[in-house]
C-alpha cells in the first residue's frame, strides 16, 4: 500500500508587501538586491513588523480547508545557516510545543478520499541564489535577497494520498482555491512548491524534494514507486533519505546528506508579539470568504441550469467565472457559459493570454444576445469573438468589418442551395438515399456565406428540396 | 566652565543663552582627549559633527529659532546602539567595520531634540558580560579607581558619564548591564520597563529581555531623558502604547507614606558588609522621609541567574547567527572557502564570552533540551512575575543593593564564568520580569569605591519609581570627580 | 557529560570555530551542572509570560520602499550581487 504525503509551500502574492517588513512582495524581475531594507537583510538592530493582511490571508487558507484556527498564534525561529537565509534563521510556526500556527486538522476530499491537512503555518521565503559559471566547478554563490522575506504558507498534509493521480489531482484543486479566494497566483514562477514523501507498506519514508512542477512530483512519484518496488522484490530495503528530480533523466537521485538531520533548536520568536485572532476577526475574515468553487459550481447547475460538466470548468476558474458573473442576466446565461467554455477559454488558456485579452463582459453579453437573437450564427459568432479578443473592437464594428452578418430569410438561403446542388450533384444523390449525410451539404452552404446562413433555416430547406 | 552640572542644570543655562554650546562641547572633547586614556569609554568620538552641531545650536538659541529640548546635551551612546553614519561595533571584531545605515529609534529621538551625540561609548562584546572586561577594545576602567572594574556590560556609559566626559548616556540593560555600571560608577542606572522603549536599532543579544536605559548624574536627568526616548514605536512591535507620561513632574513628590519591601534574598549572607551596611543606611534615611520598610521575601529570585544565563544563551545563540560576515563586518575575503567552513572561520573571531554563551545557548536548546532548561527558564520568569505581583499589592517599591559586593580589581574574577554570573543576582529579576529598576548612586566605601541602592516598581510605574529614587538621591552627598 | 565532543558538536551548531575546545569543556559543565538547580524548582502554573498584540493593530499591508540604496552599504560585488562561498 503507498503512502504519499505533501508539503507545499505557496506565496502570498497578492499582497504588497513582505510578511516581517514593508518591501515589495512581488519580487520578480528586479535589479538584484533593490528590494531590501534593514530588516529583510538581517542588518544588526532590526526588529520583523508582522503583515497584517498576511494573517488575514493565511487564515482565508485554513478556513478553506476546514483547518481550526487558534485564538492565539505564535512564531518561532529554525534555526540553520545557509548562504540565503539573511538572519541564519527562519521566522517561521511550530506546533511542538502547542497549536499556535494558523492552522491546524483541516481536510479536503478528492475524488472521494479525504486527505487530512496536518497544519497550515506561515513563514518567510529566503533569498535566491544563482550560481556563477557551471555548478560543479564553481565555489561562489551570488545571493540576492530580493525575495527574502516574502510571504509564505506552508501546507503539510497527512500522508493520506494513495495514488500519484490523487496528488496531481490535489495540487490542481488546491492552486485553483488559492487562486479562487484570492491570496495567491499559483502559476506565477515559484508561486507554489511541492514536496512530497512516499513509502509503500511498511518500508522506510523517502522524502522527495526541489521538484519543479506538479508534473514533475507526478512523474517522480510514479518513479518512486517503481523504484521502491523493484527494491522490495529484490529483498532489498528502502533507505531513508533525501531525493530529488532530476528532470533530464526523469529518475530520482540520493541527496547528498547536506540535509543530514538537522537540529534546528527552535525557540519562540520573542519581537513578535503572541497574535490575537478574536472571533471578530474570524467572522469578518469569514464573510470576506469568496464562494467556494464547489458552491459556485452549484449555484451555476441550479440557477442557471448549465450542464455539470461546463459548470464544473467554468467554476474552477476564477478569471472566466469573474467574467460570466459579470456577463450574464437572466436570459442569455447559458449562451454566455457555453461562449466561455467552448470558445473563449480555448483562445485564452494561459496566464499571461488571458491578461492580453482585450475582451470585456459587454463584448460577450452582446454576443450573446446577437445569438439568440438569431443576428448571429454560432458559427460567425465564434470569427466575431476571436476578433474582438484580439482587437476589443465593439461587436457591430466586427460584424459589418468581417461582414459576419446573419443571413435567415429563404429566399438568399435557398438561391445559395441551388448553387450547391449544382455543384454537389454526387453529394446530393447520396444525400436523398442517406439522409444522415445531409450535414455535408448544410457545411457547403456555410462555407458559401461564411458561416451566416442561418442553420435551422438551411436545414429545413435542404429536407424540403430533396424531399427528406 | 563647570562640566560636572547635572543635564537638567545644562539645559537651564543653554536655554537663557547663560553658556555656549560650543564652548561646553569643545571643554568637553577636551576632557575627552586628556583624560579617556585613563578609562577608556570611548570607541568612537564624533568631534567635528559634535562641534558642527554644537554651533549650530548656538545660533539657533541666540535667533530665538525652535530649539530641541536638549539644547545640545552631550551625550555618549553604548555602541551596540545604530547611529547612521557612525560605527557600531557592539565591541567586537565582528562588527569592526560596521556603519549603520540608520539610526535607532532612540538616537534618532534624541537627535530630533537636538541632543549632540559625541561618540560611542564601550561594552563588553555583544553586551554580555558584567565589567566591560570582555571588549574586543580593551577593558574600560572605573573613574573613581582605574585599577578597578567599572561594571558591565555599559561600563563605557557608566564611566563616560562618572568622568564628566558627556552629561548622560544610553546603555542597555539585559540582566543588569546599565545598573551595574551605574551602582560600580556612581552614577544614576535606569532599566525601564519592558516594551517602555524601542529596541529598533538596539543590536539584539537577548530580545526577550533586554530594554535601553538612560544613565545620567541625577534622577532628574534620567527622568529628562526618558521624557525623549520612551513610548511606542511602530519599528517595535514589543513596545506598548502607554499614554504620554510626564515623568520629570512632580518627581520631587517624596516617599512620606509609601510602603517599601526589603528583598530578604538579595541582602543575605553573600553580601559585602560595607554594601549591608550601606542598604541599611538608605532603609533608614527613606524611614526618616516618611516611609515605612518591611522585609519581604520572593523565593524565586534564588533561580533568577540561572533561569536568565539559560534565557539569555539561546537567545544569544540565535540573535547572533546572522553574524557570517558575507554583507558586513570585517575584512575577511571569501576566496577559496568552503560556506560552512567559512562563517565558522570568520565567527571564530567572537570573543571567549560570547562563544561561551553561544555554547551554552546551542546546548540548552539542542533537540531534547528544551523543556529541562529554556521552558522551565521561562515559567521561572512567570514565578517571578506572580510573586512581584503579589509583594506590590503589600508594598509601592522594593529595595536591595544593586550590587552584592564592592567593585573589584581588573581581571580579578575574569576566568571564573560562573562567579562572575552570580554578582548578577540582584538584578536579574528586574529583567526576567520586565519590572523598571533603578541605581541611585548612595555612598563610598571605605576604599572609596562607590555603593548603589536599587529601587523598583512595578510594570509602568517610572512615574513613581523615579519620585522614590529622587528622594533617596537627595539623602546624600557624594564626593567630586577627581580624575 | 561534556566532553570535548559535546563541545566540538556545539560549535558546530553555531558555526564557530574553536581554536581549543578544551578551554570550553569544564566551564560549559559547570554553567550546566548550575542550570540543573532548575529541576528542582516547584512550579505553580505553567504560564509563560508573553507580550500579545490584537491582530488589528499589526502592520497594514503597504508598499514601502527602503529610502536608501540599502545594498551600496553592503559588501557587494559589482553586479550588486553578495557573494558567497557555495556550501558543499
Amino acid at each position: 500500500m503507498t503512502k504519499i504525503g505533501l508539503e507545499i509551500h505557496c506565496q502570498l502574492t497578492k499582497l504588497a508587501s513582505k510578511l516581517f517588513c514593508s518591501c515589495k512582495a512581488e519580487y520578480r524581475n528586479l535589479e538584484p538586491n533593490s528590494n531590501i531594507c534593514p530588516v529583510c537583510a538581517g542588518l544588526p538592530g532590526s526588529l520583523p513588523l508582522l503583515n497584517k493582511k498576511a494573517v488575514e490571508k493565511a487564515a482565508m487558507i485554513s478556513l478553506a480547508l476546514g483547518c481550526k484556527i487558534p485564538g492565539k498564534i505564535g512564531f518561532f525561529r529554525k534555526n540553520y545557516f545557509y548562504p540565503d537565509l539573511p538572519k541564519n534563521f527562519q521566522i517561521t510556526q511550530y506546533n511542538a510545543y502547542g497549536p499556535t500556527s494558523i492552522g491546524s486538522d483541516g481536510k479536503m476530499e478528492i475524488e472521494g478520499k479525504e486527505i487530512r491537512i496536518r497544519r497550515i503555518q506561515l513563514e518567510e521565503d529566503p533569498g535566491r541564489l544563482v550560481y556563477e559559471g557551471t555548478s560543479e566547478k564553481t565555489m561562489i554563490t551570488l545571493v540576492d535577497y530580493n525575495r527574502a522575506g516574502t510571504p509564505l504558507v506552508e501546507i503539510v498534509t497527512e500522508p493520506d494520498f494513495e495514488t500519484p493521480k490523487q496528488v496531481r489531482k490535489f495540487l490542481n484543486v488546491l492552486a485553483d482555491l488559492v487562486e479562487n479566494i484570492g491570496v495567491s497566483d499559483p502559476y506565477l514562477e515559484g508561486a507554489m512548491r511541492v514536496d512530497g514523501n512516499i513509502s509503500e507498506g511498511d518500508g522506510n519514508r523517502v522524502e522527495i524534494k526541489n521538484v519543479g512542477s506538479f508534473s514533475d512530483i507526478e512523474k517522480a512519484l510514479l518513479f518512486e514507486i517503481t523504484r521502491q518496488q523493484s527494491l522490495v522484490e529484490r529483498g532489498i530495503e528502502v533507505q531513508a533519505e533525501t531525493r530529488h528530480w532530476d528532470e533530464a533523466r526523469r529518475i530520482t537521485v540520493s541527496s547528498r546528506s547536506k540535509e543530514e538531520e538537522q537540529d534546528y533548536r527552535y525557540l519562540p520568536e520573542a519581537d513578535i508579539p503572541i497574535v490575537l485572532i478574536g472571533n471578530e476577526s474570524l467572522d469578518k475574515i469569514s464573510t470576506q470568504m469568496p464562494e467556494s468553487i464547489v458552491a459556485r459550481k452549484e449555484r451555476y447547475v441550479k440557477k442557471y441550469g448549465m450542464p455539470a460538466q461546463v459548470a464544473d470548468v467554468l467554476s474552477s476558474d476564477r478569471f472566466y467565472s469573474d467574467l460570466f458573473d459579470k456577463s450574464h442576466n437572466e436570459k442569455n446565461a447559458k449562451e454566455v457559459s457555453n461562449i466561455i467554455t467552448t470558445d473563449l477559454m480555448g483562445f485564452a488558456d494561459t496566464r499571461e493570454k488571458k491578461l492580453e485579452l482585450k475582451i470585456t463582459s459587454k463584448h460577450i453579453s452582446d454576443l450573446a444576445d446577437s445569438i439568440l437573437e438569431n443576428k448571429l450564427t454560432r458559427n460567425s459568432g465564434k470569427l466575431a469573438l476571436q476578433e474582438m479578443v484580439k482587437t476589443g473592437k465593439a461587436l457591430t464594428d466586427v460584424i459589418s468589418s468581417l461582414d459576419l452578418g446573419h443571413v435567415s430569410d429563404a429566399g438568399s438561403i435557398e438561391k445559395i442551395i441551388d448553387e450547391v446542388f449544382k455543384e454537389e450533384e454526387k453529394a446530393v444523390a447520396e444525400a436523398k438515399q442517406n439522409p444522415d449525410t445531409i450535414n455535408y451539404l448544410v457545411g457547403k452552404v456555410m462555407k458559401k456565406t461564411k458561416g451566416k446562413a442561418d442553420p435551422a433555416t438551411t436545414l429545413d430547406i435542404l429536407r424540403k428540396k430533396l424531399s427528406v | 566652565m563647570n562640566l560636572g552640572i547635572s543635564a537638567t542644570e545644562f539645559v537651564s543655562q543653554a536655554k537663557e543663552g547663560a553658556l555656549s554650546v560650543e564652548e561646553f562641547v569643545a571643554k568637553t572633547l577636551d576632557r575627552i582627549k586628556k583624560i579617556d586614556e585613563k578609562i577608556h569609554a570611548f570607541i568612537t568620538v564624533d568631534s567635528q559633527n559634535a562641534l558642527d552641531k554644537a554651533k549650530a545650536i548656538d545660533k539657533k538659541i541666540k535667533s530665538k529659532e525652535k530649539t530641541g529640548i536638549c539644547f545640545g546635551m552631550p551625550i555618549s551612546l553604548k555602541d551596540n546602539i545604530c547611529t547612521a553614519g557612525l560605527k557600531t561595533t557592539c565591541a567586537s571584531k565582528m562588527l569592526e567595520n560596521f556603519v549603520a545605515p540608520y539610526d535607532a529609534t532612540v538616537t534618532s529621538r534624541l537627535k530630533s531634540e537636538d541632543a549632540i551625540i559625541l561618540g560611542k561609548v564601550n561594552l563588553d562584546e555583544f553586551a554580555m558580560g558584567s565589567t566591560t572586561e570582555f571588549s574586543y577594545f580593551g577593558p574600560t576602567k572605573n573613574p573613581w579607581n582605574p585599577e578597578y572594574v567599572p561594571g558591565g556590560s555599559s561600563g563605557g556609559s557608566g564611566a563616560s558619564v562618572a568622568a564628566l566626559e558627556c552629561l548622560a548616556s544610553l546603555g542597555s540593560d539585559t540582566g543588569g548591564s546599565v545598573r551595574s555600571p551605574a551602582s560600580f560608577c556612581s552614577v544614576v542606572g535606569l532599566k525601564p520597563t519592558y516594551g517602555l522603549i524601542s529596541r529598533y536599532g538596539l543590536v539584539s543579544y537577548a530580545n526577550s529581555i533586554e530594554q535601553i536605559g538612560p544613565v545620567a548624574k541625577t534622577v532628574e536627568d534620567v527622568a529628562f531623558l526618558l521624557n525623549i526616548i520612551s513610548g511606542h514605536d511602530v519599528h517595535d512591535n514589543t513596545t506598548v502604547n502607554h499614554g504620554h507620561v510626564d515623568y520629570v513632574k512632580d518627581i520631587k513628590a517624596g516617599v512620606s507614606g509609601k510602603k517599601i519591601g526589603i528583598i530578604s534574598q538579595m541582602i543575605g549572607d553573600g553580601i559585602d558588609k560595607e554594601v549591608a551596611s550601606a542598604t541599611t543606611s538608605a532603609i533608614s534615611k527613606l524611614q526618616d522621609l516618611g516611609a515605612e520598610c518591611i522585609p519581604v521575601s520572593l523565593d524565586a529570585v534564588n533561580h533568577s541567574v540561572a533561569a536568565y544565563y539559560t534565557i539569555a544563551s539561546a537567545e544569544a545563540s540565535s540573535n547572533l547567527s546572522r553574524y557570517d560576515n558575507l554583507r558586513y563586518g570585517f575584512d575577511f575575503s571569501t576566496e577559496g572557502y568552503e560556506f560552512k567552513a567559512f562563517i565558522s572561520k570568520a565567527r571564530s573571531n567572537f570573543g571567549p564570552e560570547v562563544t561561551r554563551r553561544m555554547l551554552l545557548g546551542a546546548f540548552v536548546l539542542s533537540a531534547g533540551y528544551y523543556g529541562k532548561y529554556y521552558l522551565k527558564a521561562q515559567k521561572v520568569r512567570t514565578m517571578i512575575k506572580a510573586q512581584l505581583d503579589e509583594a506590590f499589592k503589600k508594598v509601592d517599591y522594593l529595595i536591595s543593593p544593586t550590587m552584592p559586593i564592592l567593585p573589584f580589581k581588573v581581571g580579578e574574577k575574569i576566568d571564573d564564568p560562573l562567579k562572575l554570573y552570580l554578582t548578577d543576582i540582584n538584578t536579574v529579576t528586574a529583567n526576567l520580569s520586565g519590572i523598571p529598576a533603578i541605581s541611585v548612586p548612595f555612598s563610598m566605601s571605605s576604599s572609596g569605591l562607590p555603593i548603589g541602592i536599587q529601587l523598583f516598581a512595578n510594570s509602568f510605574q517610572e512615574k513613581e519609581l523615579l519620585q522614590a529614587a529622587h528622594a533617596l538621591q537627595e539623602t546624600s552627598k557624594l564626593p567630586e570627580m577627581s580624575l | 557529560m561534556v566532553d570535548r565532543k559535546e563541545i566540538e558538536h556545539l560549535g558546530d551548531l553555531v558555526k564557530v570555530e574553536l581554536k581549543e575546545p578544551e578551554k570550553y569543556i569544564k566551564q560549559v559543565e559547570q554553567i550546566l551542572n548550575y542550570f540543573d538547580s532548575l529541576d528542582k524548582v516547584d512550579f505553580h502554573s505553567d504560564d509563560i509570560l508573553r507580550t500579545e498584540v490584537a491582530a488589528e493593530n499589526l502592520r497594514d499591508d503597504v508598499h514601502e520602499p527602503c529610502g536608501d540604496s540599502l545594498i551600496e552599504h553592503l559588501k557587494k560585488d559589482q553586479n550588486n550581487f553578495i557573494r558567497a562561498p557555495k556550501m558543499v
